[in-house]
């Protein structure tokens, strides 16, 4: 098996993102609740899997390799997070990106979470669903990027893909929220 | 009688929860930010003395085909001051440019006295003035001293398309020729041709041209890199 699938950082993001697809597929009395901590799980696991991805790119830019992460095989950081060339959009490093927009997609499922019932509840609701799509193409281009653009590409970054399947998650989750709201299930004692 | 349903209309909390989501987020942030700093800070990367060289992958001739290069490869991580190690004198120029093509002669006799622990790069960029278009060709030709272009100055060859390249002063340029693109000398801040920065071997600015304006890159190889060979 590729090196780098057996990393034990990798396995806990696995199942950070596993918990959190628990939580959004559960049925349960709760189900908004749950929902919104799914979303928040997801975030989580997305800022974590952004910082991690920076941590590399640090050690990859200072010492020209890491532990962190394998630099061979088709699964791996090395060509992904070391190409100087697609590392970074507009030479701010694709991490930082990534911390700061899930920051936005955490605060606004925490404010949510804290009070669903509030005026604003329905503008968060409807920003967090916007914000989730915007990040959308990001992860294509991403995409595009380790499958022909990076050196001797094919390559697939693992810490990367944690994060892209983080927001998609995430975006799921504010999809079913939404779906609860306009149905009428917002409040947990309307089923 | 039908009873009526009551609809239920929640209310939100009393107070402002977006505060308390801030500060957890502000938390959550800090720890975050406190072990990237722990665990790997951030390198300052530039081409000023004393930060990291910014990299650059890109395609580069090296005097029989065109292949990718990187410059961090070159780098040796494990470099000590005072260790032995190959340094890297970092050139950009424009093959139009009159400056470039005078420096041709230097760039060479630095190669000759120099090559055997210092790596040289010419990077190539177009400046955006009139008849400073260059192609491969025509990079390949000044690099290598070949037929390009006439003597006339008619657009045609180096040097704005005043000389063939072939009479570019000194000898041929036994180095790697990098194919720039404007992210390059963006990243590199580089606003004019020619443009020379010595590198240590683990890749750190050691001279700038631009913060050396006094010093010739011959007496900072000396200093620096030490006797020429």
């Amino acid at each position: 098996m590729n090196e780098a699938l057996t990393d034990p950082i990798l396995i806990i993001f696995i199942l950070g993102l596993a918990i959190s697809s628990y939580l959004m597929l559960a049925n349960n009395e709760k189900k908004t609740s749950m929902l919104l901590i799914s979303s928040l799980s997801f975030a989580i696991v997305g800022i974590t899997s952004s910082a991690y991805t920076y941590i590399i790119h640090n050690k990859m830019v200072v010492q020209g390799s890491t532990t962190f992460c394998s630099s061979e095989g088709l699964v791996q950081c090395g060509s992904v997070i070391g190409d100087p060339q697609w590392n970074n959009l507009f030479g701010v490093p694709w991490g930082i990106f990534g911390i700061l927009s899930f920051s936005i997609l955490i605060f606004l499922s925490l404010c949510l979470y804290l009070d669903r019932h509030a005026k604003w509840s329905e503008d968060y609701l409807n920003y967090a669903w916007w914000a989730g799509i915007a990040g959308l193409p990001f992860v294509a281009l991403l995409i595009i990027i380790e499958l022909t653009q990076v050196e001797d590409a094919p390559h697939i970054c693992p810490f990367c893909t944690i994060a892209h399947f983080a927001l998609i998650g995430y975006a799921v989750s504010i999809y079913f929220l939404k779906n609860r709201r306009n149905i009428g299930k917002w409040s947990e004692n309307e089923g | 009688m039908a009873r009526r349903r009551k609809t239920l209309v929640q209310k939100g909390r009393d107070d402002d929860v977006r505060i308390i989501a801030g500060f957890i987020l502000g938390s959550i942030l800090t720890v975050i930010m406190l072990l990237i700093v722990i665990i790997a800070p951030p390198a300052t990367i530039g081409p000023s003395e004393g930060e990291l060289a910014p990299d650059f992958s890109a395609d580069a001739y090296n005097g029989a085909n065109w292949e990718n290069y990187k410059l961090s490869d070159t780098f040796d991580y494990e470099w000590e001051e005072g260790g032995d190690g190959e340094w890297i004198l970092v050139q950009f120029i424009d093959t139009d440019c009159p400056y470039c093509w005078s420096e041709g002669e230097t760039m060479s006799d630095l190669y000759s006295q120099w090559s055997g622990n210092v790596e040289f790069i010419t990077i190539t960029v177009e400046l955006s003035i009139n008849n400073h278009d260059s192609d491969r060709a025509e990079v390949e030709a000044f690099r290598d001293k070949t037929n390009y272009g006439t003597e006339e100055n008619d657009g045609d060859g180096c040097n704005s398309g005043r000389n063939n390249c072939i009479n570019r002063p000194g000898t041929i340029h036994n180095w790697n020729y990098i194919e720039g693109s404007s992210s390059i000398m963006k990243d590199w801040e580089i606003t004019g041709t020619p443009f020379l920065a010595l590198l240590q071997p683990d890749g750190y600015v050691a001279w700038n041209q631009y913060e050396n304006q006094g010093e010739e890159i011959e007496s900072a190889m000396q200093r620096l890199v030490g006797g020429s060979e």
